[in-house]
């Protein structure tokens, strides 16, 4: 450790002192929990869902899943390189897309359903069009953004022309993809970012990484706007509230949480009946009452967000679960895991 | 004694020190990653000794097991000529590090008092104390040899036998329970299926047997590609049907081979090697040892669709192969310009101070009051208005979304809590623009829109919309002027005008003040309209309409 000289000492402490006065502050405004305030709601029944449907097509462990914005479509991604873009309805497969690198690690559909991204170990960002083939029959693929020095690990579509991405070399890109360019690029986690997810009105976004910890971007601007704690190991998903006041998150700490934007700070934390499982990825229900968590023991949990009670698992994955999505209209709920099978529940 | 400490260790298989991906192929374009990097979670450093637990010589192992344990690449050490191929091939290619020459101790005591950390490790001691006790010569498993027709069948006991001596061993409650806690064990590769790749354990006849300490997870294996190339490449030179290899198995050789393909020629030597020296052993010892060793590989590189209780995240083993990047860098930064990082940090802060944040209390009822707002659309918590597409096979609601006649009330009704909800809603927002045309405020929202749209657009056709947003909204002569104060005009002036050239968000002020306006406004006029309420009420007569049409069609 170089020696610190005066003044550098004088900021360390003087950071310090504001890191007490926000503590300060933060409890001050902790006047409650979620719970606490809830506690006079009437119970909310246990987790109706079943697993109606699983579509099966995948030969390789699926690491992740999005739906479109018109609730039917969705497209997952395989370690086995390949995109299937699934109709939940029929189950059929609409479209094979093979990739040029097996290792994908993350795929968004785009809320209009037109284009599809996906990335992951080949360090870059690969845009398809799914109304378009090109010579050999195949999605079309329209964009690669490249530039990543880690693996891409999330991306959202803020529209068809508009992405935002997440990796493992810590930074956030925006992209416009008519031109291809990349209209920003920094640094936003002290470690891989982890899960990205946007708010209702599409002006700002949350983003969870293996710092453990959880930012608030607005997506015109470099700098986070808020910073959120208290998950003690790395976040692995983040999932805006449906109002979008706040959001959730849930971790390899064996806990979800629920994060308020203007109180900033943490005001629900949920955990496993037995404490028995890290977490992988998160999902809100349309009224954010049930909060859902995909289990790497396999299990979906699910917990009345506000009275913060266990309301119980969806079993069927016979591995860990990689990802989960829940349709727009919140009426289905699909899951990838590596037991190679993509799963449906309703 | 429960299976307590059995059933956690399903947790907490992902924390194991074993990444496995030998079954993928490696990225084509790697540009910052090897291979190494995917497979190896803990990088080239730990290579060295781990090879060096599997290039240890049987003849070491101490354990009071009747069988010599077979390694990997056990025979390199005892066929003389091999160490000096293999130093040459090494010099060339850098890659496996050389045999040991100093005997090595018993590579799970030495290793264990290394890897005392390890994750997984207590729940292998448990396993392991189980396992012994399975062992034992009074009162353990019975352990046989079957004669089978024309040949015997060494060392084995069934699965019913195990079964029944965990249900009286132990405190299970029934022999689902027993099973699943015997599939623990064999999961982890403890007890095995002498023809099954599967590691599972079924209670009826098939034989099972017992791994050696050697291959134990507990050793904390973390054999490499090569190894594993090794293996597979010696199984095709042992002409035996029960030697075959699986169809994965002959992919993943077919995929390492490729992989490899540069230093084939030293595995196939060293493969070869290995096999003459497992020829000169027992016929039955044999028969132990070739299914001892096919189950360490079905631990550490499992069939397709089994359970894999070594292997970790993909991404975790990415980062830890290239941790050159990760909190270093960022510390490295500090490092460099520690005053002016820090008063970076300071402002920041500063701002976050200066926020002012609510109580925790007033955060709840927010969202209490959107629950209660939003709950009859959670379909968690209130059935569909419309029948559930995929229970009921009718798309009936995707087929409403496109068609503006037959909305449910629940939508319509949604329209109301928000404007931006209404203008959400395609149809909503329909109505809404039929509305203020009524009332001859139709700009509004088309200038609204059109700031919404132009935001969209790629950054070569901004210029130009922005210019005709201007024109048609904002500019002193324009055609349809929206009503908007003269502060947020001039703002909008000087951000079109500016020297840099205009932004997409020049018109965020003014757009901003046309929708509070649409909000306090028009919108609240709009609910209150006579038009609104027909429509609420006209869907509410074709919801209330469905169940006759129901009973018609019965």
């Amino acid at each position: 450790m170089p020696k610190i000289d005066p003044e550098t000492q004088k900021l360390y402490d003087e950071i310090n002192g504001m890191i007490q006065k926000f503590k300060d502050d933060q409890k001050s405004k902790a006047d409650c929990t979620l719970a606490d305030k809830c506690g006079d709601m009437s119970d909310v029944p246990k987790i109706r869902f079943s697993s109606k449907k699983i579509l099966k097509g995948h030969i390789n462990k699926v690491n992740s899943v999005h739906f479109a914005g018109d609730s039917r479509h969705c497209v997952t991604g395989s370690l086995d390189g390949k995109l299937i873009i699934w109709d939940t309805w029929t189950a059929n497969k609409v479209q094979i897309i093979p990739l040029r690198s097996a290792w994908v690690m993350t795929v968004a559909f785009s809320p209009s359903g037109n284009f599809v991204a996906c990335g992951g170990m080949d360090n870059q960002c690969t845009v398809y069009d799914v109304n378009n083939r090109d010579a050999s029959g195949v999605a079309k693929m329209v964009r690669e953004l490249i530039g990543y020095e880690g693996f891409l690990s999330s991306c959202r579509f803020l529209d068809d022309g508009h992405l935002i991405t997440g990796s493992g070399d810590m930074k956030i890109c925006h992209w416009d993809l008519e031109k291809g360019v990349k209209t920003m690029d920094f640094n936003g986690h002290a470690g891989d970012i982890a899960g990205l997810s946007l708010s209702p009105d599409m002006n700002t976004y949350i983003t969870g990484s293996v710092d453990k910890t959880a930012k608030l971007w607005d997506v015109r601007e470099q700098g986070h706007k808020q910073m959120f704690f208290g998950h003690e190991m790395d976040v692995s998903s983040v999932c805006y509230h449906p109002s979008g006041f706040g959001f959730a998150s849930c971790s390899e700490d064996q806990t979800a949480r629920m994060y308020d934007l203007r109180a900033d700070q943490q005001i629900g934390l949920y955990e496993p009946p037995q404490k028995n499982t890290g977490f992988t990825s998160c999902a809100l229900s349309t009224s954010g009452r049930y909060i859902l968590c995909a289990g790497i023991e396999g299990n979906v949990h699910s917990w009345d967000a506000m009275k913060q009670r266990h309301t119980g698992t969806l079993s069927g994955h016979e591995n860990r679960i990689t990802c989960i999505s829940l349709c727009p209209n919140g009426m289905c709920l699909a899951s990838t895991s590596w037991d190679q099978q993509v799963r449906l529940w309703l | 004694m429960s299976t307590q400490p059995c059933s956690s260790s399903t947790s907490s298989n992902s924390n194991n020190c074993t990444a496995t991906v030998a079954a993928a192929t490696p990225p084509p374009s790697s540009k910052t990653v090897s291979i190494r990097d995917a497979t190896a979670p803990s990088g080239s450093g730990t290579s060295t000794t781990k090879s060096s637990g599997l290039l240890s010589v049987g003849s070491n192992h101490h354990h009071h097991h009747h069988h010599s344990s077979p390694s990997p690449s056990q025979s390199q050490s005892q066929s003389q000529p091999q160490p000096q191929s293999q130093s040459q091939s090494q010099s060339a290619q850098s890659q496996p590090p050389t045999a040991p020459s100093v005997p090595q101790q018993p590579p799970h005591h030495q290793r264990g008092s290394k890897n005392e950390d390890a994750p997984n490790i207590l729940v292998y001691k448990k396993m392991e104390a189980i396992i012994e006790k399975m062992q034992a010569e009074s009162g353990g498993v019975a352990v046989r040899t079957v004669k089978a027709f024309m040949s015997k069948v060494p060392s084995v006991f069934t699965g019913a036998d195990l079964v029944a001596w965990i249900l009286k061993n132990f405190d299970v409650e029934d022999v689902t329970e027993a099973l699943h806690f015997a599939h623990l064990l064999s999961s982890h590769g403890y007890i095995f299926p002498i023809d099954d790749h599967a590691l599972t354990v079924k209670n009826d006849g098939t034989f099972y047997r017992f791994q050696t300490p050697y291959f134990w997870p507990s050793n904390c294996w973390e054999p490499e590609n090569t190894d594993y190339a090794v293996y597979l490449c010696k199984r095709t030179m042992q002409n035996k049907t029960r030697l075959e290899l699986a169809d994965y198995e002959a992919e993943n050789l077919a995929k390492l081979q490729k992989m490899f393909s540069r230093k084939w020629e030293f595995i196939f030597m060293q493969a070869e090697s290995q096999s003459k020296v497992a020829k000169k052993r027992d016929k039955l010892e044999r028969k132990v040892l070739d299914s001892q060793e096919r189950a360490f590989w079905d631990v550490h590189r499992p069939m397709a669709g089994c359970v894999n209780t070594t292997e970790i995240d993909i991404k975790k083993a990415y980062r830890r192969g290239g941790s050159s990047h990760g909190t270093g860098s960022a510390g490295a930064s500090v490092a460099k310009n520690p005053v002016e990082q820090l008063t970076r940090i300071i402002a920041l802060r500063k701002q976050k101070l200066e926020r002012r944040t609510i109580k925790v209390s007033k955060a709840a009822e927010a969202l209490v009051a959107y629950y209660d707002q939003y709950n009859e659309f959670d379909y968690f918590l209130t059935s569909p208005e419309l029948p559930n597409p995929w229970q009921t096979d009718s798309t009936e609601m995707w087929d409403t979304e496109k068609n503006s006649k037959d909305v449910p009330v629940r939508r319509v009704k949604r329209w109301a809590f928000s404007l931006r909800e209404l203008l959400n809603d395609p149809i909503g927002r329909d109505q809404f623009t039929k509305f203020l045309e009524k009332e001859y405020s139709g700009e509004n929202l088309k200038f609204w829109e059109s700031v919404q749209e132009m935001k969209a657009l790629p950054q070569s056709e901004i210029k130009e919309a922005i210019q005709k947003i201007w024109q048609e909204f904002l500019a002193p002569d324009a055609p349809c002027p929206v009503n908007v104060d003269s502060k947020s005009v001039e703002l909008a002036r000087e951000a079109v005008n500016s020297p840099n050239g205009p932004n997409r968000w020049c018109f965020d002020v003014a757009a901003s003040h046309v929708y509070h306006l649409m909000k306090s406004d028009s919108y609240s006029r709009y609910l209150r309209s006579e038009m609104y309420k027909d429509y609420v009420n006209c869907s509410r007569k074709k919801v209330k309409s469905i169940p006759n049409l129901f009973g018609v069609k019965r």
